[in-house]
């Protein structure tokens, strides 16, 4: 169920540096609950949105809310609201995972039994318990990663923002990180993240933002941009007593193209949605052709990440 | 650790049996409570310093040398040392023991504490923590102060030794290690403002070379001059009032600054769109008020015309600098900062100038000199008038002061109009208002000093002439110096002339900094803030105090 208020809002978000247009009129809404995938190629302004909404940069134009209070205006509040993980891991030298937490708890005002409870839950939830004394910089990546999370919860905050969460883990640890990402929208924590691996996103995440060149060129649900991009699918036909001639029919048609013939299978590009596939399927076997296999290739993410960017940067 | 498994203590004998608490079992809760009010970044730095290697060496041979000097200050000293006072030259060679962590390794160990933090990124997760830079500064400068202790306390029985050898009293021991301690935390707080400078990595090589050279220089200085003081021997007068009153004034100069130090280290790094300059203000103009009440006060304890001069000698290089500063601020006023806006009347006539702004600065820095000028007039004729102290004897005092006050207006606000300007075209901060000052003022003395060596040739290039008018230097050395005769007598008239001239222009352009309204406060934050705090329930509408009203209490309309 969708709350009124969004947790995250960005009202015309612009952010200039010289005549570099890092972020350009980027405005979308985050619901509490929700994980919101945030994607663009290196440099496409991703970053510098988050560091805006964790207050620690300030917009050209335009604002940004969390719970409803602006980060340019009320950023101690926001930060009471807000888990931040940037992409870098942020250790200090001489410190174990217990007092890196413990100095971050008290830093957000957690005191006594509140503190004790509160590295106990992010300790077991990152499973870190059987590191809780090893030094911080002796941690491998995935450990860091998770001791980073923990650090970004350790205040019970309601928002979280993942900057590159899964870069450079193994695929177990992704995997590991992807359930603990599900796990916090469960609970009703809001998520912004933001990753490359864009599979993972497809599977955790109610909604995506392609950013590129610092505008948000598709905002929605993976089925709605997938949808909204959908005008070409491939479509892949097995028929009986040879595909030459099914080609040739196919030929005829001004909504096919691309044909390619492979034994009994016949590849092609079809333009059109799901009832014009239909359609067609149905014509094919009025046409006296015996169809035995028909599939329509889903686009991928990856793939409407592709057609919708054009891989420039600034 | 709170329990013990130990084979040699037996509980039922123990002091500790069950029913009585010990005084551990009592102090524990106690210590854990004082320990949850610790400054958080003091806790972390304390527990870092304790396994890093440098605190390690530095400490170790901090012993070794103490121990060394034992062995040989005695052994140099010896036989005399059963019966000369050796106190003074074994407390020097202490000193300097001591004097290398305390006045380098520690505040250059303070300034990297906060530069690395901002390299390492470590700081942009703190700075989103509910730690107020303020409290970032303090726990930095509390971890110094607690190695600082560390390092007393690993000598301090060195020392002790010293006062038995004899020939140095505890006062001075005391007094030494005293302002060594002070200086060396103010040493520390400039280390720390020096990491706030700037966030890019090439400056803070260049702060960490130009600093680390000025710590080895002043630690040598004031070690020099701490043993200077021992070598002199002697007894300072401590039975003089006017030495404990020089201690005082001494200690009020080093605690202002030291406030102004770290109030300017915590709004470097504030959030931009906070108020980074209403508290520096008020800390000046405290600060300013500490100068002429000290002044004054030894001008009546030692009727003295040179009374005046000092007064006016260090103000207008204060204000200037600072005011070169505060010209620079971003004359926008954030929704943030205007919420908390005066409303009232004598609010707006009085306050309006701490708010921030390049305008409200420069009216602020002119106020300010204005200010005390007005103060060494009234203080030199009224204290005459009521027989406080005598005729001063020549009023180029007065002409200093009002001329000082005249050339501050003028340059700053020159300045502050050539930065207004080039902001049109390329957006500038602090650091280029700064520059832009620094080259006016400069330009300002050199070019009349070529126009008048070009102009009247060699022979008269020392010879103050009304070319001079714009060389601030010269003309207030020529003031002092009565050299000011004739037709010169008009640089009294063009330099106050073009000084209200400038102001004015200034004033006109700062009139929408100073017409800012409050701005009020969202109904989400008046909501917030009584959750957080429903102590603090919303005060009635209307005035609260002559000076402001709270417009926080009343409803937003959007």
């Amino acid at each position: 169920m969708i709350s009124s208020t969004p947790m995250i809002e960005l009202r015309r978000l612009h952010r200039f540096f010289g005549t570099v247009r890092a972020v350009d009129d980027v405005s979308f809404e985050v619901y509490k609950g929700q994980v919101f995938g945030y994607i663009g190629p290196n440099g496409a302004g991703k970053t510098t949105s988050m560091r805006i909404l964790a207050t620690l940069d300030l917009p050209s134009y335009g604002d940004a809310c969390v719970d409803g209070f602006s980060v340019v205006n009320d950023p101690e509040r926001v930060r009471r609201r807000l888990g931040f993980m940037p992409d870098y891991f942020g250790t200090y030298p001489n410190v174990n995972c217990r007092e890196y937490l413990d100095f971050f708890a008290r830093s957000y005002g957690l005191a006594g039994k509140e503190r004790q409870r509160a590295l106990k839950r992010v300790m077991g939830f990152t499973k870190l318990d059987g590191l809780a004394e090893k030094p911080t910089r002796g941690l491998s990546k995935g450990m860091k990663q998770r001791l980073c999370l923990g650090r970004a919860m350790i205040h019970d905050p309601a928002v979280l923002i993942l900057d590159e969460p899964a870069a450079g883990l193994d695929p177990r640890a992704r995997i590991e990180l992807r359930i603990m990402i599900r796990e916090l929208a469960a609970e009703g924590k809001t998520i912004l993240v933001s990753s490359h691996i864009l599979t993972e996103l497809a599977e955790m995440c109610d909604q995506v933002g392609i950013i590129e060149q610092g505008r948000l060129l598709a905002v929605g649900s993976v089925e709605e941009i997938q949808k909204a991009q959908r005008t070409h699918s491939d479509v892949k036909v097995r028929v009986l007593d040879g595909a030459a001639p099914l080609a040739v029919w196919l030929e005829q048609r001004s909504d096919v193209e691309q044909i390619a013939v492979e034994g009994e299978l016949v590849h092609f590009s079809h333009q059109g949605d799901r009832r014009d596939e239909a359609a067609l399927l149905r014509e094919m076997v009025q046409a006296g052709y015996q169809i035995v296999e028909f599939g329509c290739k889903q686009k991928s993410l990856e793939d409407v990440f592709m057609q919708v960017t054009r891989g420039a940067v600034q | 650790m709170t329990t013990m498994d130990s084979p040699f203590l037996n509980k039922a004998d123990s002091p500790a049996a069950p029913g009585r608490p010990s005084l551990g079992d009592r102090l524990d809760p106690l210590l854990e409570r004082a320990g949850e009010r610790l400054n958080p970044i003091l806790v972390k730095e304390a527990r870092q310093a304790l396994k890093s290697k440098q605190f390690v060496v530095t400490f170790t041979l901090l012993l070794l040398c103490g121990w060394g000097w034992s062995l040989l200050g005695i052994a140099f000293l010896s036989p005399g040392v059963y019966y000369a006072p050796a106190g003074p030259f074994m407390l020097a060679g202490y000193y300097f023991v001591l004097a290398a962590p305390l006045l380098v390794v520690v505040p250059f160990a303070a300034f990297r504490s906060l530069a690395a933090e901002q390299e390492d990124g470590t700081y942009e997760l703190v700075s989103i923590t509910a730690l107020s830079p303020r409290l970032i500064i303090t726990g930095k400068l509390g971890s110094a102060v607690l190695q600082m202790i560390v390092y007393f306390s690993a000598l301090s029985p060195c020392i002790v030794f010293t006062y038995i050898l004899r020939g140095v009293d505890i006062f001075s021991i005391g007094l030494i290690l005293f302002w060594t301690f002070m200086f060396s935390v103010g040493l520390s707080a400039v280390g720390l403002l020096f990491a706030t400078a700037s966030r890019s990595r090439n400056w803070q090589v260049l702060f960490s070379v130009v600093f680390l050279l000025a710590l080895l220089l002043a630690g040598l200085l004031w070690s020099m001059a701490v043993i200077q003081i021992l070598s002199a021997g002697g007894t300072p007068a401590y039975d003089q009032p006017d030495f404990w009153l020089a201690i005082l004034a001494a200690l009020t100069a080093y605690a202002s600054f030291f406030v102004l130090i770290l109030q300017a280290a915590a709004a470097q790094i504030t959030f931009v769109s906070a108020n980074r300059s209403t508290r520096l203000r008020i800390t000046m103009a405290v600060q300013q008020l500490l100068w002429i009440g000290w002044v004054i006060y030894f001008w009546l304890r030692h009727p003295d015309d040179d009374a005046f001069f000092i007064m006016m000698m260090f103000p207008p290089f204060y204000w200037a600098l600072v005011g070169a500063l505060m010209t620079g601020e971003t004359p926008q006023l954030s929704p943030r900062a205007r919420r908390s806006l005066p409303q009232s009347f004598l609010g707006r006539a009085f306050l309006t100038w701490f708010n921030p702004g390049s305008g409200t600065g420069y009216a602020f820095t002119v106020a300010n000199m204005f200010a005390l000028a007005l103060t060494v007039t009234i203080v030199g004729f009224v204290s005459h008038a009521y027989g406080f102290a005598g005729q001063p004897h020549d009023e180029r005092w007065l002409a200093f002061a009002w001329m000082a006050v005249a050339y501050v207006a003028a340059y700053l606000g020159v300045g502050r109009l050539i930065l207004l300007f080039m902001r049109r075209f390329v957006w500038g901060g602090l650091a280029m208002a700064f520059v832009i000052q620094v080259f006016v003022a400069a330009m300002g003395t050199i070019l009349p000093f070529l126009v008048q060596l070009s102009a009247l040739g060699v022979r008269f290039a020392d010879e103050y002439t009304l070319i001079q008018t714009s060389n601030w230097a010269w003309t207030m050395y020529a003031i002092l110096d009565k050299d000011i005769v004739g037709v010169d007598y008009f640089v009294y008239v063009i330099v106050p002339v073009f000084a209200g001239v400038v102001f004015v222009v200034n004033m006109i352009l700062a009139a929408r900094e100073v017409a800012a309204e409050r701005e009020q406060t969202p109904q989400r934050v008046v909501e917030d803030e009584l959750r957080l705090h429903p102590e603090k329930a919303p005060k009635p509408a209307g005035p609260q105090n002559p000076w402001d009203y709270d417009t926080a209490a009343e409803p937003a309309t959007s």
